[in-house]
């Protein structure tokens, strides 16, 4: 087999054993790697039901036939669950040396399985695995352990930890590493702490096996120029991902107050050219040609690694306009090691809810310090607030009643990214319709609803653009697993990525290939949800309540009065579905499960949920 | 007739400046806009009042019009 190395390292944390199974070309050609590996994997592996932060579940890192390679933009990483934030699949990738070194020593996946008797991380070098006490490191935040490991192992190693939240399982813990990445935002760090895996250490030796190794290398020497040179003459990295905040606050579709605002004439402050001033260094991933992470100083004269996503979730949304402040609160859940987007959310939510008398409490809008003290709560799992906080928007909304579950901002259990919906039909298709909960990285499509149809339009175009972004960015960017940043900020060609893969597996596959598993991959992650939701609805798909309701539209600007029309949005659904090829439920038939090569799993299915 | 153009993101540096106020001749279309700038080969999009604009829209003395480049979602 050429691209992937074909094997599996297989740790048990409880027996503290491990053993290297392999995987056939076969299951390589229909799953790629990355999200369509560790999906595979956790639906064969997961019995239905299974706790999420029990020892049952598995925590997957896995790379794809390209990963690591020298190319423009290879140094992704997929970390994967079953989610405790979302009860269903969960993912997220980040920019580490884990994915260089990974493949280095030999593997496409590691599965950790079990529950380590106390803290450890585990080292692998090579075909050696090392179990090694943790103790010293547990109840250290990302930033202490990463240096701690850096030192010990070196500044290339591959390096994947938690913080704080991981351990005290917050369920939108995330996985860290080099310092300012952070990826799995379904809580995926949570499961690492629920196995008392404080971090994972990995370091090799070998050769990638590629098909053509002299042909990839030529060529993503030159690509990796190519891009710079792209992301130079553009300009892109000036402001990076935030310069996207302007844009929100121009088109009305900012985060503002927990989102029941979509504008606000204080954004400026925190926008690109803002955050490009202050900047204090620059950080990239490995292989990295448009380098995103823009660190500032915050408050405390910490350096806090930004994007937009960040800025937005704890700054407007917030209404806290004040950019050290923000950095504050960026640094914190950096090093605690929780999700900015859905920490960001569980705080605008708590005071949304204050507001509206749902509970109460001396958090508003605004109180920076406040918003401190309480991450630090969440993070550590302080007081009766500090667990609801810890527990994310959608289950505090089930604690408080009196109807805030239609203004916590999530979809499926994971809160929106920083796009407010409220009146921007397709995207909030886009993060209805994600089958691991409202993330941006599976479709976003503002720019098309703007440039190509009408913004308040619900055709059949937008579901058909959802569902080609979805097709794409599923297997591409989260099965190679790649950056996509060169395509979709650049216009770097999309079949670049089937020629590379080619060179690197001696395949003969186009964009369609890519495309077809794309579907293979979405039917069976919105099976994983309806295999554990078993009464699963078309509901199950809407974005949040309040982006229907009359009385939270804008009074004032362009979008005034005009909010999502549920008739309207459950017509557009439709769409989407039949597209698909999915029941009224939103769950896949049994066609079209069968087209996309998923008879067993659909069988499967069948014994869980009604598949028609 | 004259037309106020905010840019946002990575075009501020780009073209150098981040609003300025255009006089153009009168009737006026968003493509006179992107030919003033020389934004034709640049891949842009363009909006008024929080709606996209495409080139053959008429533009109105005193206009704002937002241009940005195509953001896809990070």
């Amino acid at each position: 087999m050429k691209g992937w190395t074909g094997n599996i390292l297989r740790i048990d944390l409880t027996k503290k054993t491990f053993r290297i199974d392999h995987f056939t070309e076969e299951f390589a050609q229909k799953w790629i790697g990355g999200r369509g590996f560790a999906l595979k994997i956790l639906w064969d592996e997961l019995k239905p039901g299974v706790d999420p932060l029990g020892p049952d579940n598995k925590f997957l890192v896995v790379q794809g036939p390209i990963s690591g390679v020298p190319m423009p933009n290879s140094g992704k990483t997929i970390v994967a669950a079953k989610s405790p934030l979302t009860g269903t699949y969960g993912d997220g990738n980040l920019g580490t040396h884990v994915t260089i070194q990974m493949r280095k020593a030999g593997y496409d996946i590691l599965i950790f399985e079990g529950k380590a008797a106390a803290p450890t991380y585990v080292c692998i070098q090579d075909d050696q695995v090392e179990f090694l006490p943790a103790e010293h490191l547990w109840g250290k935040g990302t930033y202490e352990a990463q240096a701690w490991l850096e030192q010990k192992y070196g500044k290339t190693a591959g390096i994947l930890s938690i913080g704080q939240a991981g351990e005290n399982l917050i369920r939108y813990a995330v996985v860290r590493s080099m310092e300012g990445r952070a990826g799995g935002r379904p809580g995926i760090g949570a499961v690492m702490g629920s196995k008392n895996l404080k971090a994972i250490v990995v370091k090799g030796t070998k050769e990638i096996p590629l098909a053509d190794p002299a042909a990839m290398k030529a060529r993503g020497v030159g690509d990796l120029k190519k891009v710079g040179a792209m992301d130079k003459s553009s300009k892109w990295s000036v402001q990076g991902t935030n310069a996207v905040l302007s844009w929100c606050n121009e088109m009305w579709a900012l985060p503002v107050r927990n989102m029941r605002k979509s504008h606000s004439d204080e954004a400026w402050k925190l926008d690109g050219q803002r955050t490009s001033d202050a900047r204090v260094a620059t950080y990239g991933c490995p292989h990295c040609t448009m380098r995103c992470g823009i660190a500032i100083h915050d408050q405390e004269g910490h350096e806090s690694e930004i994007d937009y996503e960040n800025v937005g979730m704890l700054g407007p949304n917030l209404e806290i306009f004040d950019m050290k402040q923000m950095a504050s609160l960026n640094y914190m859940c950096d090093d605690f090691g929780m999700d900015t987007i859905s920490g960001g959310s569980a705080l605008s939510f708590y005071a949304d809810a204050i507001d509206h008398g749902a509970t109460t409490g001396d958090f508003k809008f605004g109180d920076a310090e406040r918003a401190k003290q309480l991450l630090r709560m969440a993070a550590l799992r302080e007081g009766v607030v500090g667990n609801l906080l810890a527990d994310g928007s959608l289950r505090m909304a089930r604690e408080f009643g009196h109807g805030s579950e239609s203004y916590a901002i999530q979809c499926k259990g994971l809160d929106l990214s920083a796009y407010n919906c409220k009146y921007v039909p397709g995207q909030a298709l886009a993060f209805g319709t994600s089958a691991i909960g409202a993330h941006h990285k599976e479709a976003w499509i503002i720019t098309y609803e703007l440039k190509n149809s009408e913004r308040g339009a619900y055709g059949r175009d937008k579901a058909q653009k959802v569902v080609d972004l979805q097709r794409i960015r599923s297997s591409i960017f989260e099965s190679l697993p790649i950056c996509r940043f060169p395509w979709i900020e650049l216009g770097w060609d999309l079949k670049n990525y089937p020629e590379y893969f080619n060179l690197a597996t001696g395949s003969n596959w186009t964009l369609e290939d890519f495309t077809n598993t794309g579907d293979r991959i979405y039917a069976l992650l919105k099976a994983f949800w309806a295999r554990e939701n078993p009464q699963t609805t078309r509901v199950d798909d809407y974005p949040p309540r309040v982006y229907f309701d009359p009385a939270n539209a804008e009074k004032e600007g362009p979008t005034a009065g005009k909010v999502l029309e549920v008739d309207k949005y459950d017509a557009l659904l439709s769409h989407y579905y039949d597209i698909r090829g999915w029941d009224e439920r939103g769950v896949p038939t049994r066609k079209t499960m069968e087209k996309v090569g998923l008879a067993e799993e659909a069988a499967e299915l069948a014994q869980a949920t009604q598949v028609t | 007739m004259k037309v106020r153009v905010v840019l946002i993101g990575h075009f501020i540096d780009r073209f150098g400046f981040k609003e300025r106020e255009l006089e153009l001749p009168s009737p006026c279309q968003f493509r006179d806009v992107a030919a003033a700038l020389k934004l034709r080969k640049i891949p842009h999009v363009a909006a008024k009042d929080g709606v996209g604009i495409r080139p053959s829209q008429l533009l109105a003395d005193g206009d704002r019009v937002i241009i940005a480049p195509v953001f896809s979602g990070g």
